[in-house]
């Protein structure tokens, strides 16, 4: 009887393998499925998987790409990242004394359940996004003190001061507007099924694997949407997530690394999108940061952080075409500026310097230090920091520098940045529209995220007048000054902008990308 | 057997209970702050103490540790960063994990098991050393790199398979098998080494063993002899190594997961501890930890039944 | 020398010889120990054996094929392949031998005390053996190199670790079987107390097992060392070991898949020989396995 049991048992598995087998002979081709040309379904494979869908919860960059399909804001960018409305009929209007901000509320339009967008509806997502606990909106937004509905369409924002970069902010998450009905229903819970204006509406999630996105019924500009279905598949490996869009398994690639790029470019049957980031990667160097952020600066009394002089010696000592070409394969921008020159507020007379040995070498003579000067940098636990950790050490060798290593986990890392224990540390600053969002926390000496223990009485005037002025050229004169500022005391090296480059399968039309890095796929369709 | 049942299932609940509390601490013992690990770009003290508040970070451990047990007994493992609820993700992880871990097993069951009797059978024969060889390199190959090259071939020059991702099998049985199985093969192929070694030798000493030459000298064909006696006995072995190779498949789980892009518990456990993700990491293991003991119990009973006369105890080598 | 031979022979050098002479007869094992010798040595003698320093980087020279200066070719950051192979042999060898030696250490102990003493301490070391077996390895790494951040050392002790419970297993089989030898039993008659006869009887005979089970865990190790590299969780950049550089070489698997080929030749190459090593000493210690 239990011999029959396991005769049973071993002709199940036989036939199974032989199933299995068979499959793996035959190889069943056809892995790219036909679709047809209106409708279907487009695929995206994401670097990482999404935190909270709740646009008031959400941090994280690919957060903001699955946003962009779902959950439209009061205001959007264009191709040249302008402002513009997209909820809103208009740009906003200030008054007088620019302490009050009236915004009008585009009419006829439908949350993805069915339920009108008006006014109420924008005060309820505007006070939740200001007062919910652990909403990561209420310091975007914080000058906003109360929201009032004037109109059925009107809703005006009362401001406790001046703040030129609030309405970049409303073209951000801060901008999302979410259904009352559902925010009724869910409440904290809305992440698990987010109800929003947008061209797709939210159907499923897996954590980890993909998030579901249908056509929606209700979007006012649903004639323009053409795919039936957007699936987000996390595939955080990159060269599985090349492999993935070379086999033709994903439409689009999100963030394609500098490894994989000479393959994809030699596939006829895909393209590449390119647009230089908004953010930059650099180092940051602990000045003053003893006690852990927020406490009073005490110089930490490294050789980096006693002396200007080794840190412009330790700038010389890279190069940053080198690091471009060896870490990157020619694929990033270099800079030294915390924005990118695309940013209407770069400074082109400001240059960046080459590579200079001698020069360095003799600024650490200068200093009377005796080489090798040692530098502790931190660097991330994957391939890429590795590379670029490699060579700074590499090239800083070359000038009297012994760089260690520190590979460390992200978020042991954050840990120790915030707690000042730290000399050096290669990270980078995904960016924001508004050029305070790339500078005012980090170099500001009550930053929130000035982990560098790093201040200067002129800078904070300089950033605290650019936040306030009014104009373009005010406040580009503004942070003109402010750049020229830290490039002589380099409390922070900026290497490089990242270029952000995604895949598209050459039978896919109208993915767009701009310079906010994001991937736009809602008004995509198959040729 | 019932009595035999009732206290191994007490036993269970046993492991289960100090699993639990193994898993609390040890995910505490992690430095790095959930919130931290939330918040990122955007931490500020102000929204770091809100996450902490929310989730429950500054209650007393004790206090925490039996909010969780207290909702868990309920079937609420609570709420992951993304804002889902950590059951319904390891629910929907389940059928995944186990699809995944069943294929590898029965590849590396199948190959094993046929490559370990055709050795003992044509022991000193060319195909004895073939096998052997073999298995000695299936143990000697790192499994990541092999998944590597089956990428490479497979998927990306052949286009045969495809690379990764997942596809359920109640939506396309096919898809679902092609997904499966170069990830089933990788994580089966060490099972498979360790096991044909194991099944060869068992099968020499069973063929070897009294009973096998009486049932010879009886004039039974050499297929039964093989098949019904040496054959039967050496499956105990088989079921053991089974037992005891689990470990090892979890982590080389994670690995496979990792370079095929499928979301199974290995790549959840990993990615929680990287995210600092309580709620997550505390219910995966939990249900691992849980699943382990239902096995061992499955294992237990599997033994008594292929053979009654071993008295499942002490376990003697 | 010759007038040794003459000498009677103590048993213990008898039973040398005919090992010895068993295992000169088989050529896969002699094969093998020669690989192990030469890894080794390799790994000691990297310092004056590599032509380049491992970290030396020749920026103009990225991912050059193999030449008379470069026998393996160059890798990312144009360092010599072959000898970053060379150096990585220390890291890959030496967490194979200490993680070996640590479990060893940890393991026999305990497997000797449960086997020998028995009793209710075997059962429970039984059973906490038992559940550890079921633990997977990768998670007590992850979790160790969160802790206390990746190295060639916590991944050392992880794999030690890891490798504590089948030992443990193997041990107290031996113990168990041991204390019921003749010789073993005459000793407890005489009144020898238990040190003595763990030392001088249980220990040495199972000397032989232990190490065949010492050349099988080394290989599983080295390969443990190379995942978890693999997963950033081993050795640490600049230096070099075969998971290191093949987690490096990972990215350029289309463009320069031989990056890729020479450190995983190399693990496999020496896995391999430390296996048939185990499997050949396993013949030749205990003869009844082959036939």
């Amino acid at each position: 009887m239990n011999w029959i049991r396991t005769r049973r048992a071993r002709s199940g598995f036989v036939a199974l393998a032989v199933v299995a087998f068979g499959l793996l002979a035959t190889g069943a081709g056809s892995s790219v499925a036909a679709e047809s040309r209106t409708g279907g379904t487009l695929t995206i494979g994401l670097a990482e998987d999404p935190d909270a869908l709740d646009p008031t919860l959400a941090r994280t960059f690919v957060g903001r790409m699955v946003f962009l399909h779902m959950c439209e804001k009061l205001y959007d960018l264009n191709g040249r990242l302008q402002i513009t409305p997209q909820l809103a009929a208009g740009m906003p209007t200030l008054s007088g004394d620019k302490r009050r901000m009236t915004i009008r509320i585009r009419r006829g339009v439908r949350f993805n359940d069915g339920t009108p967008l008006n006014a109420r509806a924008v005060k309820v997502s505007l006070d939740r996004h200001r007062t919910l606990a652990g909403s990561a909106r209420a310091s975007e937004i914080s000058p906003i003190t109360s929201v009032d509905v004037v109109g059925n369409y009107t809703v005006r924002l009362n401001l406790n001061a001046r703040f030129s970069p609030l309405t970049a902010q409303l073209a951000d998450r801060a901008g999302m507007i979410m259904s009352p009905k559902q925010l009724d229903a869910l409440g904290a819970r809305f992440a698990s099924n987010p109800v929003c204006v947008g061209p797709f509406k939210f159907t499923s999630r897996t954590a980890g694997d993909r998030i579901v996105l249908d056509k929606s019924q209700f979007y006012y500009a649903r004639n323009k949407v053409k795919l039936n279905r957007i699936v987000f598949r996390i595939i955080t490996d990159t060269s599985a997530r090349a492999a993935n869009l070379r086999a033709h398994d994903i439409n689009v690639l999100d963030r394609i690394a500098s490894t994989d790029l000479p393959a994809i470019q030699r596939d006829r049957s895909l393209r590449v999108l390119k647009a230089t980031s908004i953010g930059y990667q650099g180092i940051s160097i602990n000045i003053g940061n003893k006690n852990g952020i927020g406490k009073p600066f005490v110089n930490v009394g490294t050789p980096l952080a006693s002396r200007r002089a080794l840190r412009q010696a330790f700038e010389l000592s890279l190069d940053r075409r080198v690091i471009n070409r060896v870490v990157f394969g020619g694929t990033v921008l270099p800079g030294c500026l915390p924005v990118p020159p695309a940013s209407p507020y770069y400074d082109a007379r400001i240059k960046c310097p080459g590579r200079n040995l001698s020069r360095a070498r003799s600024l650490i003579r200068s200093t009377g230090m005796s080489t090798p000067v040692h530098v502790r940098l931190m660097i991330g636990t994957d391939q890429v920091a590795a590379r670029l950790g490699q060579v700074i050490q590499s090239m800083a060798r070359d000038a009297g520098f012994q760089v260690d290593l520190q590979p460390t986990e992200f978020v042991t890392a954050l840990r120790r940045q915030d707690q000042g224990n730290y000399d050096a540390f290669a990270i980078g600053w995904s960016g924001r529209v508004d050029p305070d969002g790339n500078i005012y926390q980090f170099v500001h000496s009550k930053g929130s995220l000035n982990n560098l223990g790093w201040g200067s009485g002129r800078m904070d005037l300089l950033l605290d007048n650019a936040r306030k002025a009014a104009t373009l050229g005010a406040r580009k004169t503004l942070y003109s000054a402010a750049f020229r500022v830290l490039r002589s005391e380099l409390p922070l090296i900026y290497l490089y902008h990242p270029v952000n480059r995604h895949g598209v399968t050459a039978n896919v039309k109208g993915v767009r990308l701009y310079g906010d890095g994001l991937i736009r796929a809602y008004f995509a369709e198959y040729k | 057997m019932g009595v035999f049942i009732l206290r191994k299932l007490g036993a269970a609940l046993i492991v289960v209970f100090l699993a639990s509390v193994l898993v609390f601490g040890g995910v505490r013992a992690i430095p790095g702050d959930p919130a931290l690990a939330y918040a990122a770009e955007d931490r500020d003290p102000e929204v770091l103490a809100a996450i902490r508040d929310k989730y429950g970070l500054d209650d007393p451990l004790p206090v925490q540790y039996v909010r969780w047990v207290g909702l868990a007994v309920q079937g609420d493992l609570g709420t992951d960063t993304r804002g889902l609820p950590v059951a319904e993700t390891i629910v929907t992880r389940i059928p995944l994990t186990l699809e995944l871990a069943g294929l590898a097993i029965l590849i590396g069951t199948v190959l094993g098991i046929g490559a370990g009797v055709i050795a003992a059978v044509r022991r000193g024969k060319p195909s004895d050393y073939a096998a052997t060889t073999v298995a000695l390199l299936g143990l000697s190959v790192p499994h990541f790199w092999l998944g590597l090259l089956m990428i490479l071939v497979f998927a990306v020059n052949l286009g045969w398979l495809p690379a990764s991702g997942y596809v359920p099998f109640r939506e396309d049985p096919v898809e679902n098998l092609k997904h499966m199985l170069m990830p089933a093969i990788v994580l089966g192929a060490g099972l498979s080494a360790v096991l044909m070694r194991q099944m060869r030798s068992a099968m020499l000493e069973s063929l070897g063993a009294d009973y096998v030459r009486t049932a010879r000298a009886k004039g039974l064909s050499e297929w039964t002899v093989v098949g019904k006696h040496a054959l039967r006995n050496s499956l105990i072995t088989v079921t053991t190594v089974i037992g005891l190779q689990l470990g090892a498949l979890i982590s080389g789980a994670v690995v496979t997961e990792q370079i095929f892009g499928i979301a199974g518990f290995g790549r959840l456990t990993v990615d929680s501890i990287a995210q600092r993700d309580y709620a997550l990491l505390q219910g995966v293991v939990l249900v691992v930890a849980v699943g382990y003991v239902v096995v061992n119990l499955l294992v237990d009973v599997a033994y008594s039944l292929i053979n009654p006369r071993i008295r499942v105890g002490g376990g003697s080598t | 020398m010759s007038y040794v031979e003459a000498t009677p022979l103590s048993a213990r050098a008898h039973r040398r010889r005919i090992l010895r002479r068993r295992f000169l007869r088989r050529p896969a094992a002699v094969a093998s120990l020669v690989v192990v010798v030469g890894s080794i040595l390799g790994a000691a003698l990297a310092p004056s054996i590599a032509p380049y320093s491992p970290d030396a980087t020749d920026f103009n020279a990225l991912l050059a094929g193999p030449s008379r200066e470069h026998l393996m070719g160059t890798d990312d950051l144009g360092r010599d392949t072959f000898s970053r192979v060379i150096w990585g042999a220390r890291a890959s060898i030496q967490a194979g031998f200490f993680a070996t030696v640590l479990a060893m250490v940890i393991a026999v102990p305990i497997g000797l005390v449960a086997g020998y003493y028995r009793g209710w301490l075997d059962t429970v070391i039984a059973r906490i053996t038992d559940v550890l077996l079921a633990f997977p390895f990768l998670i007590l790494a992850v979790g160790l190199a969160a802790i206390f951040g990746p190295s060639l050392l916590n991944a050392t002790l992880a794999l030690g670790i890891a490798a504590v419970p089948p030992l443990v297993r193997i041990a107290r089989g031996e113990a168990l079987a041991l204390r019921e030898e003749d010789y073993v039993r005459a000793a407890v008659a005489n009144g020898a107390n238990d040190a003595v006869i763990v030392g001088r009887h249980i220990l040495p005979n199972m000397a032989s097992t232990l190490l065949v089970q010492a050349t099988l865990t080394i290989p599983a190790a080295i390969i443990g060392e190379a995942v978890l590299s693999f997963l950033g969780l081993g050795v640490q950049p600049p230096t070099p070991s075969w998971g290191v550089m093949l987690n490096a070489a990972q990215p350029y698997l289309n463009e320069a898949p031989s990056l890729a080929v020479y450190p995983g030749l190399a693990i496999v190459v020496v896995a391999l020989a430390f296996n048939l090593l185990g499997d050949g000493l396993r013949d030749v210690f205990d003869p009844k396995t082959q036939r």
